[in-house]
Order: structure tokens, then C-alpha cells, then sequence
């Protein structure tokens, strides 16, 4: 009954099995053990559980573990140059962006993604990006700094 | 800005424990996994109120795979509770809402789980549900515990029955000078129970010892709490417990009330993993979360106020009936705060409102996050326009005019020291452009205040270890979910010991290791903890001075440390580093270990004396009502707060824009609602509607300066006094926009397109 789904996690292959109901959330976490990614309303409401699946954002908790044979995906765990961090997730650092911290793999999956496409982002586009994601802690407004910071240091503006 | 005077306190150096989180590294609660660990489930009530009859387990017993079953009878009789001890952690012959726990199955996997608590058999005997307090608390209504007693203070004359606390305030003669007013102003306002809905489910994991000590993994605001009650129902003592700290996805007061805050998880998995003899783990599922756990309550209040001519208010009188929900929780203690507080925070001389907390068959009140405050609050300022309308007064200048001074007394506090509140106004009007900015047709512009109090409720302790290489090891009994323990508390040991912040270490609570304290609760982080890391690093530095004294052959009292180097004041070059005295140590003393307490009575004592420095603020919007859907949309938002000296600008600016989102949500959209029967109608996130970056408009911070706290430093608490004024700003302001004053929660499109109907406005 299970199937064995083969897929790149940042960059690496993978093969495990998973029941065909599995959610690629639960496949993410608990068989490859990528625990970055969040679990939280399981109804694809909130964002914690968003993942690049090809290169697009998308919330892990409601896509079947099936559905992502042969995808490549990305993790909040693959953005990371080593000890360097990624743009975005020094941006939330520094801005203040980060309290209890939960949402924070999912928006910066979402900004990443968001900044793959959008060089000069606007305001607009900034809401549109992260607005299936939500935060409890900051009313956002220190979230918006740090997709603007990013925005700035990836392209030298600051 | 940092004052001239400090090294660190007062910039925003980033987050400790910021890396962890950004990179996704598996710290919180649900992250964790035992060596063989068995998943735990939880079977909850069906029915609001009913009586059990019986509870068979054998066919989820025969189960392959499930290791233990727990109900009441498996646990000792011993309950727990708050104002009133009236619940047990299963169910045991009744239950009183629906989620109440009945029974608990440890299995193999969470399918099993999910089967054996299927096939678990309870036969209920539906008992009549109570959803509304006022009707609650009637004498027809059905009696919700008939072994709590109604409280003592209660009114000789009340009729009245299920009511499980009851707080008075009297103040002057007010009955004489309503009779003398010019005006007088009368309303009922009317707040919803909504759900804190911190990202992070909720987890309890246990393991038996070999020891037969019994270690808890909790993601709960006060661990120690948490120990109190899983030794109390165990039966157990207090060393053979041992709670740790998961980090937090957040909590917001959700997860702060000890055991009561997720209905008793904690020592239902430690029964569990007792009797399984395997290690056990709960994750609540979110909608399970939604209908289970601690709630901000729903307040109803009568409020009715008498002015003179010229906008003095002379008398107050009303009525909260408060809801505790099924069981008393944290009910009396938010209840009160509610009373006290619809006595509002101006001169008021004259005063009487008497609060009554109310059983109901619903999930139960919570300390979320400003307790009592936000609904009070919904009431009192719009309450305060209405009555600036009928003077026709601006209500600015109404507020102001009642606006108290230092020295004067506000219901509930018999003293103020410095009072922020008329520059928080004034600064308000001024950021939003009140009586300046140019309001398009269906636009309003409206304001409101707060306060909250400064000191109430436990000391706390720290400890501060000084390491041989001269960084430091913190020990606090309070968590970090995005609050002081890891934003300011390491800058404070920084300060006090001349060292870097990144050789600051806050360690997470362990309540083998911490010390005591209540818990991340009531805007106290800064307050309790900082007071105590800065005297414990104080402490500490003392203990350095005086073994380096003598090497550098001056008074303990000649000697600072700088840059990680103990010196000699004024003679930079006569210096050693702070490494090798913290290492000299293990010959004396061993370590240099500061410890440090915040002592509440005796702030307590220098409140009443000097007076209560408590924070105001005043919060100011414009809106925009669609008079064809009812849709509110936000343009513009300012909120201005007095919170001392700020230790850290950032989390201070963090903690006021997060609790003004949260409550900018519970006016525009969040509510739990239920049916008639008790069942909760949007239990998961696609029903329970919450402030997406789309509605919500930048909050424009800002700080007012010069009123210093009883905190550390002059810090006051910031968590909390956000959420109290913004329902009333943007009510005020869309009666600005409309002329419709709207006295229920929340101001959805539906209920701001109904009162716009009814008004014929639309």
C-alpha cells in the first residue's frame, strides 16, 4: 500500500515511503526529518508549512507526499550557505522580524520566493507574497522591514 | 536611543536565539521526539453538559497497538482549579462543555490513536446548556457545580446563581451625584470570546525515569505552575517532577494559566506515560486547540455616566457579567480587572459597578493576554465618545479635560505618580492629524486609551554564573516566546557586567535548575526578570571585585569592568581580565554565582507610597466603511505608549504592534463561535478569521518619554497594554465616518452592515 516517493530536498535526492494519504508536511518532518517546516493549522490557512515546490510556494500540509515525486523542493534548512545565512533570514534578524519565531520558516520561504522573481518588489507585491501567511507576534509590521531590507541587500542597495 | 550613561540598554541589538529560528533548526514543542515514544490522544466531551454514565474501554483496550487508556478512575481524586478547586483532568461523572476530557489512549501510532479513541464508549446523559451568562445566572438556570458555594460576598439581597466570583467597586456617593449631573450617558457594550490562537500546537511529551522521577516537556508560559499541578493530581512531590521548557511558537497568555490554560494535557500525558511505562506525547490538533483550551472571555457591561456641562464626569455606575466559561479558571481573577477597569482610567469621584464572573457551558477563561482589559476598555472609550457626542465636545479635549495628575487616584489606584496619559492624547491627535486631516465622504477618524497596571503579582528570582572564561550563564524562571527573556534580559547582564551581549547566555527553563517564578505572564518579563538578572549580575560583579581587589591593589569599590577587563577607575592600565578572576574562583569559591530577586512586596510597598507609575497609552485611527458590504478598512493607525525607558526599542515596538494586531483582529473579525447546543462553529483556522498583512494597516509606534517604571531601569511592562485601546479607536471612528455608534463585536461587515440598516444608513 505504501508508495516510495523519490524527491530532492535543497539539493539532495531522497527516496522513503509514504501511505498514500501521507501529507508531504508529515513526509517533510517526520520521515526525512526536516523539522524547519512547521506544522500548525494543517488546513492550508495559515503558511507555516510553506515549501518551494519547483520553485514555487505552496502550503506542504495540504499536498499530498505522492504529488511530489520527482518535484524539487526547498526548505527553510536549505537556504543557508553554511555558517552564512540567506539575505532574507539575516533581514529578519536584524529588523526585529522574528518574536516567538513559528511563522518565520514559512515567510521567509515566502519572501525568498517572492525576491526569485521580483528584484524591486512593491508594496503591493510585498502584501500579495506574504499574505497567505500568518504572524501572531509582530502585526507585521517589522516582517514588511525585513522583506525591504532583503529586497535592498540583495541588490546592493544597502 | 540609548541614554548617554549606558553601554547596551536602550539599542536593539538582535534577538538571542534569532539563528535558531530563522534556519529552521527543530527547537519548539512539536519539534521534539523521544526514544520510543508512544502518541497520545485525548477523548472529548460531545456533549456541553451532560452526565456520564458509563465509559467502556475494553474494545479500544483490544486494540493492537495501544498501551494505555486512561479515564477518572485511573487517576487520584483530586482536582484543580483556580478561584474555585472544580475540575479534575478527565471528566469524572460529568462534563460541562464540549472538549471537556472524558478519556486518554496511548498507542503506537497516531492512527491507532485515532481508532482506539473511537471505539472508546461513553454513554452521556444529556444535562440543559447554558451559553449565555446573564441567563446563566438566573435562579431558573440549572446549577453547573453543585458543590461550589456562591461567593461570599455576594449581596445579601442577589438572586442570582452559577456565579463563581463577584468583584464591587465603591467610590463616593454616586447615586447623589448621577441625581446632580447635567447629563447623563447610559449603554450596554458586548465583547465575544475569541481564541489567543498562537501558531504552535500545543504539547504535552512525559517520560517515566528509572529513578521514577517523572520528567514533562511542556511548551506552557509558566512551567513551575505547570509542576504544581501534574505533582498535585499525580499524588506525587514536588522533587519528583521535573518540568523543561520547550521554546514557544507563542502564547499570548494561551498557554500561561498552569495546567488550566490546555485543559490539564500535562498531567494527562504524565499518567499516560506511567502507565504505559513508555515515554508519551500529545500534540493537540488545532481545531481539537480551538474548542479546548483557554480563552479570552466575553464581557457584557453596563456602563452609565453622569457629566456637568463643561465635560466633567462626576459619576459612574455599571454592571460585567463576565464569562469563566465551564469551569472557574482564571475567570475571577480577569473578571475583576474588568470591573476595576470600567471604572475607567480619568478622574472619576463617584463610583459603583459591580462585576459578576459566570459559569457557563463553554470552554474556559483564560489570562490572555491583557486580562479584562481589552473588553473593559471596548466600553469605557467608546462610552467616552458617546458622551463627548451628546456634550458636544471633541473628544480629545473631553478626555483631556478628565485627565488625572500625578498625585491624583484612579478607580482601583489610590495614588499616581507621573501620569503619561494627556501626553499620549495629545501626541496621538497630532500623529494621526486630528482636526487637520482631510476625511472623505464614509471616512472617520477616531482615538481611544489605555492604561494597565504596574506592579501585580509574584517575585522571581535569577541567577547569574559567571564562566572561568568570563561569559555568563543566565538562569530565569521565565520563557522566551518573543519577549524580554531573550531581547532584553541578556542586554541587562551585558550592562552589568561590562561584557559583549553575545557573552550573554539566557538558558530556557528547567524547574530542576530555575528559579521559582510564575511564568511569562502579565507584562512582568521585564519587570520580575529584570529586576532580578540586574541585581543578580550586580551580585556577581561584587563577588569578581572583591577577589580581584587585592591583585590590582585597590578598594572593590575603585573598580569597573570594561570591555570583558576588570579595572581600576581612572587608570585604564591597571586592568585584568575578567577571565582570569571568574577562573581564580576555583580555588575559592568555585564559581562567581550572583542571585538576585524581584521583591513585589516591597515594590508594592513603593507603589503605595510614591505611587503607581503605571503605563498609558492612546491609540488613533482613520477608516474607510463601505456602506454597501460593511467592510472596515483601516488607512491609517498610531499608537503611542509610555512604557518607561525601553531596555530594547525593537521588542518593545514588537510586543505593542503585535497586541495591537491581535485585537485590531477581535474588532474586525475574531470571534468563536457557538451554537445553541454549545458546539463550537469555527474551531480551524478556514473558519476563525484572523488579521492577514491585508487588513492590517502599518502601525505607526511611538514612544513618549519621561515617566519612568518600576522596572529595572525605569522599565515598565509592554506585553499586554497594546491590545487594551484599539476596539474602541476604530468603533469611535467609524461613528465618526457614519454617525452609527456599534456597541457588539465584532465590527464585521455583517454586524456593521446591520447597524448601519437599522440606522437607515445604509
Amino acid at each position: 500500500m505504501n508508495l516510495t516517493i523519490n524527491l530532492t530536498v535543497n539539493g539532495k535526492s531522497h527516496s522513503a515511503t509514504a501511505e498514500p494519504s501521507t501529507s508531504l508536511l508529515d513526509f517533510l518532518r517526520d520521515t526525512l526529518n526536516f523539522k524547519g517546516t512547521k506544522l500548525c493549522c494543517n488546513t492550508g490557512e495559515c503558511g507555516a508549512c510553506t515549501i518551494l515546490f519547483n520553485g514555487r510556494p505552496i502550503n506542504s500540509c495540504v499536498t499530498l507526499a505522492a504529488d511530489a515525486n520527482g518535484a524539487e523542493i526547498t526548505t527553510v534548512e536549505g537556504l543557508a550557505d553554511g555558517e552564512k545565512l540567506h539575505p532574507v533570514q539575516q533581514a529578519f534578524i536584524d529588523t526585529g522580524a522574528v518574536q516567538c519565531g513559528y511563522c518565520t520558516p514559512g515567510f521567509i520561504i515566502s519572501v525568498k520566493a517572492l525576491l526569485d522573481r521580483s528584484k524591486h518588489p512593491t508594496a503591493e507585491e510585498i502584501e500579495e507574497a506574504v499574505s497567505g501567511n500568518i504572524c501572531r507576534c509582530t502585526g507585521y509590521a517589522k516582517i514588511v522591514d525585513a522583506i525591504q531590507l532583503a529586497a535592498d541587500r540583495l541588490e546592493g542597495r544597502s | 536611543m540609548a541614554k548617554a550613561e549606558y553601554t547596551v540598554l536602550g539599542t536593539s541589538i538582535p534577538r538571542q536565539g534569532g539563528v535558531e529560528r530563522v534556519i529552521g533548526a527543530g527547537i519548539y514543542g512539536i519539534d521534539l521526539a523521544l526514544k520510543d515514544e508512544l502518541h497520545g490522544g485525548i477523548l472529548r466531551s460531545q456533549h456541553a453538559h451532560a452526565k456520564i454514565v458509563s465509559i467502556d474501554t475494553s474494545a479500544a483496550k483490544a486494540l493492537p497497538g495501544v498501551h494505555a487508556i486512561v479515564t477518572a478512575a485511573d487517576a487520584p481524586d483530586v482536582r484543580y482549579g483556580r478561584t474555585y478547586i472544580d475540575r479534575y483532568m478527565l471528566a469524572k461523572n460529568r462534563v460541562r462543555y464540549m472538549g471537556d476530557p472524558v478519556a486518554a489512549v496511548a498507542a503506537e501510532s497516531q492512527a491507532i490513536v485515532k481508532q482506539a479513541l473511537k471505539k472508546i464508549k461513553v454513554v452521556y446523559e444529556p444535562l440543559p446548556v447554558v451559553i449565555d451568562p446573564e441567563e446563566t445566572m438566573k435562579p431558573s438556570a440549572p446549577t453547573l457545580h453543585d458543590d461550589m458555594p456562591l461567593p461570599k460576598n455576594l449581596p445579601p439581597d442577589a438572586k442570582v446563581k452559577n456565579v463563581c466570583s463577584f468583584t464591587t467597586v465603591h467610590v463616593g456617593d454616586p447615586e447623589k451625584a448621577m441625581a446632580e449631573a447635567d447629563v447623563v450617558v447610559d449603554e450596554v457594550y458586548e465583547t465575544k470570546m475569541i481564541h489567543p490562537q498562537y501558531l504552535e500546537p500545543r504539547i504535552a511529551a512525559a517520560q517515566v525515569e528509572p529513578d521514577g522521577r517523572i520528567t514533562v516537556w511542556a511548551n506552557a508560559q509558566a512551567p513551575f505552575s505547570v509542576r504544581t499541578d501534574v505533582a498535585r493530581l499525580l499524588g506525587i512531590p514536588l522533587n519528583k517532577v521535573r518540568i523543561l521548557s520547550t521554546e514557544l511558537g507563542g502564547g499570548f497568555g494561551g498557554k500561561a494559566s498552569g495546567i488550566t490554560s490546555g485543559a490539564a494535557i500535562e498531567p494527562i500525558c504524565a499518567l499516560l506515560a506511567v502507565k504505559a511505562k513508555r515515554p508519551v506525547m500529545i500534540v493537540l490538533d488545532k481545531a481539537e486547540e480551538t474548542i479546548s483550551t483557554t480563552i479570552r472571555s466575553g464581557a457584557k457591561m453596563y456602563i452609565k455616566t453622569g457629566v456637568k456641562k463643561d465635560g466633567t464626569m462626576v459619576a459612574r455606575t455599571g454592571k460585567v457579567v463576565y464569562d469563566a466559561g465551564a469551569y472557574s479558571g482564571f475567570g475571577a481573577m480577569a473578571g475583576a480587572r474588568c470591573t476595576n477597569m470600567l471604572g475607567g482610567w480619568y478622574l472619576m469621584p463617584n463610583c459603583h459597578i459591580d462585576g459578576y464572573v459566570v459559569y457557563t457551558n463553554k470552554q474556559v477563561c483564560g489570562p490572555v493576554r491583557g486580562p479584562g482589559g481589552p473588553q473593559a476598555a471596548f466600553a469605557v472609550e467608546s462610552h467616552m465618545d458617546s458622551i463627548a457626542a451628546k456634550l458636544g465636545m471633541d473628544p480629545t479635549e473631553f478626555r483631556l479635560k478628565n485627565t488625572p495628575k500625578p498625585g491624583d487616584k484612579i478607580i482601583g489606584v489610590a495614588k499616581l505618580r507621573d501620569v503619561s496619559l494627556g501626553e499620549t492624547i495629545k501626541t496621538a491627535a497630532e500623529k494621526i492629524g486630528w482636526g487637520k486631516v482631510k476625511l472623505e465622504k464614509n471616512q472617520g477618524i477616531g482615538i481611544a486609551t489605555g492604561s494597565w497596571i504596574e506592579s501585580a503579582g509574584p517575585g522571581g528570582g535569577a541567577i547569574v554564573k559567571v564562566n572561568e572564561d568570563g561569559s555568563v550563564t543566565v538562569h530565569i524562571g521565565k520563557i522566551d516566546m518573543g519577549t524580554a527573556p531573550r531581547f532584553g534580559i541578556p542586554l541587562i547582564a551585558a550592562e552589568e557586567l561590562g561584557i559583549p551581549v553575545s557573552d550573554v547566555t539566557v538558558v530556557n527553563v528547567d524547574t530542576d535548575a530555575s528559579p521559582w517564578d510564575a511564568g511569562t505572564v502579565g507584562s512582568r518579563a521585564i519587570i520580575v526578570s529584570g529586576t532580578a538578572t540586574r541585581l543578580a549580575a550586580i551580585d556577581a560583579r561584587n563577588q569578581l571585585f572583591t577577589m580581584a581587589a587585592s591583585q590590582l591593589e585597590a578598594s572593590p569599590d575603585d573598580l569597573e569592568i570594561k570591555d570583558r577587563q576588570i579595572r581600576v577607575k581612572g587608570t585604564p592600565s591597571k586592568s585584568i581580565p575578567l577571565a582570569t578572576i571568574a577562573t581564580a574562583a576555583h580555588n575559592v569559591i568555585g564559581e562567581v554565582i550572583g542571585r538576585g530577586y524581584c521583591d513585589n512586596q516591597a515594590m508594592m510597598a513603593e507603589e503605595k507610597a510614591r505611587g503607581s507609575s503605571q503605563p498609558f497609552t492612546a491609540h488613533a485611527c482613520i477608516v474607510e466603511v463601505d456602506t454597501d458590504t460593511g467592510n472596515v478598512k483601516i488607512l491609517k493607525y498610531v499608537a503611542v505608549h509610555d512604557i518607561g525607558f525601553p531596555i530594547h526599542p525593537v521588542a518593545v515596538e514588537g510586543q505593542i504592534e503585535g497586541a495591537t494586531a491581535m485585537s485590531i483582529g477581535q474588532a474586525l473579525c475574531e470571534q468563536v463561535v457557538f451554537d445553541d447546543n454549545g458546539r463550537t462553529m469555527n474551531p480551524s483556522f478556514v473558519d476563525y478569521l484572523m488579521p492577514t498583512i491585508n487588513m492590517m494597516p502599518r502601525i505607526e509606534t511611538t514612544l513618549v518619554h519621561g515617566y519612568p517604571g518600576a522596572g529595572p531601569y525605569g522599565a515598565k511592562g509592554a506585553g499586554e497594554i497594546g491590545c487594551v485601546p484599539p476596539m474602541a479607536a476604530i468603533a469611535n471612528a467609524i461613528y465618526n465616518a457614519t454617525g452609527v455608534r456599534i456597541t457588539k463585536l465584532p465590527l464585521s461587515p455583517e454586524n456593521v452592515l446591520r447597524a448601519l440598516k437599522e440606522a437607515g444608513k445604509a
